[in-house]
Formats: structure tokens, sequence, C-alpha cells
């Protein structure tokens, strides 16, 4: 690929392509700027990407070189570009913002090759690692179960750790014992082997972050608006579940499913449909909760008279909230949801097919259908700040190349430390497992849910957990990709393992693993399992940064459901550099600029104005949105307010799918 | 409303400037661009044709620049039927990369995409870099199709996508006859896209 050099002069330049910079980018090139878009990863949508399997464990093997050797940055080829009425904001050349990240391993491998043998691979505790322990002089006696082993310098079975938190002694000696693994002894069904992850690996991918998409949230309303909609496929949460009472139960959220529900009774089911066709108007209602705004949801619930069960519902599924959240807030999180019921389906929640990573990606595509430029791998080392005016005017990049630019946007973690007011953070605590099996055994294997899990202690956090089957593109067939996600109080491990044990079975010992048909075994099996945090920098503001007027940091992704945070902020931003643009008006529909050639081959372009206008060609950029503008048909009005009652009077009528089907 | 018996989604990928942005346009609106200049605005062209009676219409993809800098989108990739992989015949270079991109194809794109490996160019003959001969038992060791084209001449171009219909519709007939007989293949891909219970927004 010819050594191409980044043209030297742009409106903005955008560093990092999560969702919130990719759709600036999108609609900043969408209006006419010229627009560069750089990311310092090989991959696009920074902790807003999905990986493969092999890519995720590169991922993982590129966070623990990153832990282990200091980042030794030379910063050069700047200096002689830089004039006397000028100085540089050095940007930070490592990202901080994942930690606490740890993997383990309990896929059995057969293999012959030792480098390939296998796991379980153990956790930070001490505790753990003597129980592996005994489980090797098990497993050796057994001779029958896999073996334990964690083998060394394995990308498969590494156990990455950041600096406050260490090995233990016992588990470093588990390392020094490999134990060969001998077969398995009995099997039932066709296992998955940590062999098949590998090699099948490319079935998966496998978000850093996990969210869904609110069938009328922002993202979605964004998607149809700007067309970009185009670039993905979507596939509707089949269900919602919750962990109540030690089980996992199907929530009711539809008038069908309130209808259907064996868990209910008559009178909970009159209560429950009385409840929610209140919240779906409940301004209109103002006597029956004003006395309640600031009290806690639960207070208000219990007012109402709804059950335990109902509470728990309404409380932790429909509202998502904490118990001590407002009540108000509760009331419009279960509007919110109400209102987006029947859309698209019958739960409020759709998912990209292979994986949220795809979107960022989407946005940063529309951007170079408009002339962005792209380019990975590559980054900026410091931008060069004008004295006087105190403006960001241009940036020196990682090859040397000095670039200018009006405006400058950046993801958070490419901010150092010393621009920063504040250096604390809040946390999201995730986790992702692959299991063998479906949470809802009954469930056809088609099926995304949406599990809710309440505070297994009134200490710990709530946990929001996504099953994602093979058909949303994101695992191979035969396993299930599920993610957890949190706000942390811990470290990631700390707050989700508990859960992962509730509702898995993580087969802690061999024995335990080669007993059939044990209850244990009626719990999905995990497979692999990964724990990292991320930095959560929803709360800052551009106030929070010591930065030029004209840069813009992009904070997130937040530890929320759905993705308004971040459309908020990119629509923010947008609308700082561009207050008086619109904010990513619909791209034409190819299909209305081309026509089929009959005609057959030849010059029919010419005298034909009418397309010609229609097919701009990319000299001038800046005119295009202007002609583009009239070519489009736009969002068909759509009134919320009758939205609601629809849902719950005809549950059935699904909306019709936006915009004009070709 | 919709008079079609077949949509594809054929995707193109290659160096910058061996002619992908070409090609397509000479396809589908029969004329050579005479300047460099991408299109700005137009994401995908699309054309409908006629085979046997058959009418297929293509939905033809670009790069949308974003190969120059290498960093095309994974998403880019998703649910193509098939692959148009270009390089300029007088340019060695070109024909140096294509291993690089057929590794981003075997992770991105789906297991059953169909895949042409076209020489762009060939009018500039005088310039040629890359023999016929290499470039087909290239294509030939990783199964693909094979073809020789000038955007500039018109040559071959409108070969090139009428007979890639003509395997897509003998593949899309294939697929329709072994999902009637139900069971798949051992081996077959049981995680094809669900393309009929997925939601396209728009
Ligand atoms: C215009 C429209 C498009 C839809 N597209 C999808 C989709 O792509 N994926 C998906 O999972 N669900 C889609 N649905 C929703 C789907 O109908 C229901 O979620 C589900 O199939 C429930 O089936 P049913 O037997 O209750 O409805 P039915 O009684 O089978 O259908 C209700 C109405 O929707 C129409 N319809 C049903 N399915 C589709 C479809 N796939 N495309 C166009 N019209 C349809 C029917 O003609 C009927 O008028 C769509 C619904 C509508 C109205
Ligand atoms: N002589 C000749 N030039 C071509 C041909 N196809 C494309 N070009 C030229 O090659 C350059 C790059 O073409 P373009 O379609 O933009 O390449 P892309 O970057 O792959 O999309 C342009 O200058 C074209 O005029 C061809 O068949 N013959
Ligand atoms: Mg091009």
């Amino acid at each position: 690929m010819a050594a191409d050099n980044l043209p030297s002069e742009f409106d903005v330049i955008i560093l990092g392509t999560g969702l919130t910079e990719s759709v600036i980018a999108a609609a900043c090139s969408r209006v006419g700027l010229r627009v560069l878009h750089l990311d310092r990863r090989n991959y696009y949508a920074g902790n807003w990407a999905s990986f493969t399997f092999n890519g995720l464990l590169s991922w993982i093997e590129e966070y623990k070189a990153q832990q282990q050797t200091p980042s030794t940055t030379s910063e050069q080829g700047w200096n002689d570009q830089i004039e006397d009425e000028e100085e540089v904001v050095f940007l930070s050349s490592v990202d901080s913002s994942i930690s606490n990240l740890e993997v383990f391993s309990y896929a059995s491998d057969k293999s012959e090759d030792d480098e390939l043998l296998n796991s379980p691979v153990v956790g930070s505790l001490p505790k753990a690692a003597e129980e592996m322990n005994g489980c090797h002089k098990e497993a050796q006696d057994l001779g029958s179960s896999s073996a334990c082993t964690q083998g060394d310098g394995d990308p498969h079975n590494l156990e990455v750790k950041n600096q406050d938190s260490c090995l233990s002694e016992e588990s470093k000696k588990t390392d020094q014992q490999p134990i060969r693994s001998p077969e398995q002894a009995v099997e039932v069904k066709k296992k998955i082997t940590y062999a098949m992850l590998l090699k099948e690996g490319r079935r998966f991918n496998i978000d850093l972050m996990s969210k869904l998409l609110y069938s009328r949230g922002l993202l979605v309303d964004l998607l149809i608006k700007s067309n970009v909609s185009r670039y993905a496929e979507f596939k509707n949460i089949s269900c919602i579940l919750t962990c109540h009472n030690g089980k996992v139960e199907q929530v009711p959220c539809s008038r069908a499913d309130v209808f259907g529900s064996k868990q209910l009774t008559v009178v909970e089911k009159r209560m429950l449909m009385k409840f929610l066709t209140f919240c779906l108007d409940f301004e209109q209602h103002q006597e029956e909760f004003k006395d309640f705004t600031e009290i806690p949801f639960l207070e208000f619930l219990k007012c109402k008279n709804l059950t335990e069960n109902l509470q728990h519902f309404i409380l932790h599924s429909i509202a998502m909230v904490s118990q001590d959240s407002p009540t108000i807030n509760g009331l419009k999180a279960t509007q919110h949801f109400l209102r987006c019921l029947g859309r698209y389906g019958n739960t409020p929640f759709l998912f990209p097919l292979y994986g949220l990573g795809e979107i960022p990606q989407c946005f940063c595509r529309m951007c170079a259908v408009f002339g962005g430029i792209y380019c990975l791998r590559h980054s900026v080392q410091c931008l060069v700040v004008d004295k006087e005016s105190g403006k960001c005017k241009a940036v020196i990049d990682t090859h040397g190349q000095r670039i200018s630019c009006s405006h400058f946007v950046v993801e958070d973690s490419y901010i150092r430390d010393d621009q920063r007011m504040q250096t604390t953070y809040k946390k999201i605590s995730r986790a992702v497992v692959i299991t063998d099996r479906s949470i809802l055994p009954s469930q056809s294997d088609h099926q995304i849910s949406l599990v809710t899990v309440p505070p297994l202690e009134p200490s710990s956090p709530a946990v929001r957990m996504v099953e994602l089957s093979s058909f949303s593109m994101t695992c191979m067939p035969g396993t299930y990709l599920v993610h957890l996600t949190c706000s942390s109080s811990g470290s990631a491990h700390e707050d989700l393992a508990p859960v992962v044990s509730r509702l898995f079975h993580v087969p802690s010992s061999c024995t335990e693993e080669s007993i059939q048909g044990s209850e244990e075994n009626e719990k999905p099996v995990v497979l692999w399992a990964m724990y990292f945090n991320m930095r959560d920098t929803s709360g800052f503001e551009n106030s929070s940064y010591n930065l030029p007027s004209n840069v813009h940091v992009c904070t997130g992704p937040d530890d929320s459901l759905g993705s308004d945070y971040s459309i908020n902020l990119a629509e923010l931003v947008f609308h700082q550099l561009l207050p008086d643009e619109e904010f990513c008006p619909p791209a034409p529909n190819p299909e209305d600029i081309i026509y089929d050639g009959d005609q057959g081959e030849g010059a029919i372009f010419e005298g034909d104005s009418q397309k010609e206008e229609a097919v701009i060609e990319g000299e001038d950029g800046s005119q295009a949105h202007k002609q583009h503008g009239a070519t489009c048909s736009s969002e068909p009005a759509e009134s919320t307010d009758s939205i609601g009652h629809e849902i719950l009077t005809e549950y059935d009528i699904q909306s019709p799918p936006l915009g004009n089907s070709p | 409303m919709e008079d079609y018996d077949y949509l594809f989604k054929i995707v193109l990928i290659g160096n910058a400037g061996v002619g992908k942005t070409c090609l397509v346009r000479r396809f589908t609106q029969g004329l050579f661009p005479p300047g460099q200049g991408a299109t700005i605005g137009v994401d995908f062209m699309i054309k409908t044709v006629e085979i046997k009676g058959v009418k297929v219409k293509l939905q033809i993809w670009d790069t949308a620049g974003q190969e120059r800098f290498r960093s095309i989108t994974q998403s880019y990739y998703r649910s193509a039927n098939a692959l148009i992989l270009t390089y300029d015949i007088t340019c060695e270079d070109s024909f140096r990369c294509l291993p690089e991109w057929l590794r981003e194809i075997e992770q991105y794109a789906n297991n059953q995409v169909v895949t042409i490996l076209v020489g762009n160019k060939i009018d500039l003959a005088e310039k040629r870099e890359v023999h016929r001969q290499r470039a087909e038992e290239f294509a030939e060791a990783q199964s693909m199709l094979y073809l020789e084209t000038s955007a500039k001449e018109s040559d071959n171009v409108e070969k090139l996508f009428l007979d890639l219909a003509c395997v897509l519709i003998r593949e899309a007939k294939q697929n329709t006859l072994d999902n009637n007989e139900s069971a798949p293949m051992p081996g077959e891909d049981p995680s094809l896209p669900p393309l009929l219970g997925s939601w396209m927004l728009s």
C-alpha cells in the first residue's frame, strides 16, 4: 500500500472511533466539513469494539504487555514545526481506561499439543488455588476427568492482573505442575473444547461494552433519521428475564405477556395492567404521585399495594432503577420502557447483528461516504496551541506531520492526567462469559435475552446481563455469549463473580465437572470467562479538562443500558462546532439517485441533467449536503402519544418499520 | 412494486487506485469518469439485470475511500454475497497486497461469499507488470474466479457482473434446495444470517 501522506489541512480532526466520536464524524462530514478521523488502535470503535475470539485474545495480550512495560514514548519531530507564538499540549500515548483484567478458561482440551493444555485457570484467590491443587491430585487419582492445569505463556490460559492484585504464590505453584490431560471419560453431549473456540473464533463478535438499543431511544431514532441504519441489521431481544427468589423468571411486560403469565394471579394481572396503564401517561395523573416525586420509587410501589412479585418486576426489570431512586425517575423509566414496546417486536429492545461494535463503524462509513478520511493505527502526539487566542490550530501526528484544523475532537482516554481537573473516576464492571447452553432451558435457541439481577446482597450492585445466542452472529453455534455489566463497587471480579457462580456452573473442581445430571449441571457451564473494569468518564464535562476551547472531549460509554448519553453528547459537540447546521440529516437513498441502466453502455449521464445533479462529484464536498437535502424524503411523522395506548389496547399491532422501504 | 427475483450485495475491495470506482461506474452508469475525485455521498449503486428471464438486482458497494489507509470497517464485509477483489495489472504492488486482502475476507466476510479476482486496466497492456498466468494460478489456488477488465475501454466489465450474477443465482437456487431438504450437510454453516428474522430499520 502506498505510503500515502495525509492532507495537511482539515476542518475537524477527530481522534478515537468510539460511538460519540463516530457520530460526530458522520454529522460533520455529512454537512460538508473536511473530516480526518484517526484511531491509534488497529481496530474501530475503541471501548465499543467487538472482537473475534482470537482478536480478543490479542487484545488481552496487548493489555498485559502494556501493564508490564510502561510505555516509552519518544516524542519527536515536532520541535522544529512549532513557531514562537505557539505552544504544545501533549496527549497521552497509553490507554489506561481498562483495568483489573482477569481471564479464566474452563473449556477442556484434548489436544495432543502441550501448548494447548488447559484450564481451569485459577482466579486471584489463594483459596481457589488451593482447591485447584487438590483438584490436580484428584484428577490424577481418578485419571478420568480433564486435567486442571495452568499453562504458562499460553494466551488462553493467561491470567492478567494489574498492579493492585497480584498472582498468589499458590497459583504460581500450580503453574509449575502442569498435568497432561487424560481423555474425558464420559461424554454426554458434544463438548465444546478450547480448540473449537479458537478454530471457530471468527464466529465470535465479543463486545467490550454491552448495551441494547431502546426501540424509541435516541440511537435508533438517529440511525433511522440519518439512514445509517442501512449498514446494519438488528434482532429484537426476545425475552426479558429476572433473577427472583433464586430462580430465573420471565418478566411480563406486554399485555399479552401479562395475561399469558403463569406466575401471576388474576388479581396481580389486573393490578399490573392498571399500574402500567397509569405509567404510560403518568404526567396526566399528578394527584397519584405528586407527594412521592422525591421519595424512593419502591415506597411508591408499596403504597400502590402492588405485591412483592410485582414490585420486583417493575423496579428491577421494567424501570430498571435502584431501590432508592426517586419515584419521578422510576415513573419516567417505566414510561420509556412501555413506549418502546411493540415498535419492533414484543420487547422494547433491539440488538445489532454482529454486535454493538458495528454501530460506530456504520457511522464511520457514513462519514467516509461524504468524504471523511480514515486512518487507523495513527494518532496525534500533541496539539499546537496559539498562545494568543488559546486555540488549537493544528496537531502533530505520530509520524511527525503537522496537520491544521479548526476543531479537535478527542476521546477521553487520549487525554493526559495533567490536563484533567479531577482524576477520580467511576468505573464499570464487565464480565464476558461463554457458556454451553441458555440460562432458560426451555428456550428455543434463537433468542437474545436480557436478564436483570437485583443486588444479591444489600451492599452489592444490581447487575444486568445479556445472553446472546449464535443467531445474533456473536458466538459460534453450540455456545452462548453472556455479557454482565454493573456500575463498579469493587473490581469486576468482585462485583460479578458471585452472580456468575449463582447463575452458571463454574467448574471449580474437576470431579464436579464430570458428574453428569446433577443439579449443578442443569445450569449452563462456563467455558471461558473474562472480567475487567472500564473507566466511566460520563460524569465529566468539558470544564473538567484544562484544554483549549476548540478541543472537545468525548466521555463515556456510561453504564446505562441504552446509548442516549453518547448520542446526546455527540449532538451537543456537533452544535458547538456548527450551531446552525442540522444534525445528521438523511443521506440520500442511492436508489433515488441511481437508475437501472437498461440503456446499456454509453454516456447516458450526459444530457440527463436531473440525474447528474443527484450524483455529486467530490471536488466540492461542501456543496453536497445542500443538494442532497432536496432529494430525500424525510421521516414520516409519528405521534408518540398514541403509541403507548396502542400497545396496551392492541398489543400485537406492530408499528411498521419507519422510513420508506425500497 | 419490487420488480426483481433476486437481490445480491456485491462489495469491491483492493488497493486504492486500482480502478474499483471506475468499474462500478462503468457498469452502472456506462461511463468512465474523467477526473479523479471520488463520488461524494453515494453509498452503493444499483443495477437490475435480466439473465435468462430472471431479474436480478445488484447492489454494488464501493469502499468509500477507506482502503487508502488500510482502514476498511469490518461491517463493510457483512452480508455481502460476492466480493470483487481488484488489482491493477500495471502495478505489481497491488497484486502483492492480495494475500493481505484475503486475510481480511477470511476474518470478516461470510463463509459462503463468492470471490472473484479482477485484474483491471488491460488497456495499458504495454505497462503490464503482472502476467495473466501468474494471476490465474493465484486465483485458482485460492479458489477464486478470475477475470481481466478495462473500465476505461469497457472490456469485460459487463461480463464481470453478469458472470457474478449467474454464479449467485446458481448458489441461491442450490441453497433453497438444500434448505428444503431439511437437514443441513455436516459442516454446513447453520448460522447464516437469519435474514428473514432480522430487522432492517429502514
Ligand atoms: C411491516 C412489518 C415488517 C416486519 N418485519 C419484521 C422483521 O423483519 N423481522 C421480525 O422479526 N419481525 C418483523 N415484523 C414483526 C413480526 O410480524 C412479528 O414480530 C412476529 O412475526 C409476530 O408474528 P405474528 O404471527 O404475531 O404476526 P402476523 O399476524 O404474522 O403478522 C402481523 C402483520 O405483520 C405483517 N408481517 C409479519 N411479518 C412480516 C415481515 N417479516 N415483513 C413484513 N411484514 C410482516 C403481516 O403481513 C401482518 O400484516 C414485522 C411486522 C410488520 C408489520
Ligand atoms: N487506463 C486505465 N485507467 C483506469 C482504469 N480503471 C481506472 N483507471 C484509472 O485509475 C485511477 C484510479 O481509479 P479509481 O476507480 O478511482 O480507483 P479506486 O481507488 O480503486 O476506486 C483513475 O485515474 C482512473 O482513471 C482502466 O481500466 N484503464
Ligand atoms: Mg474508489
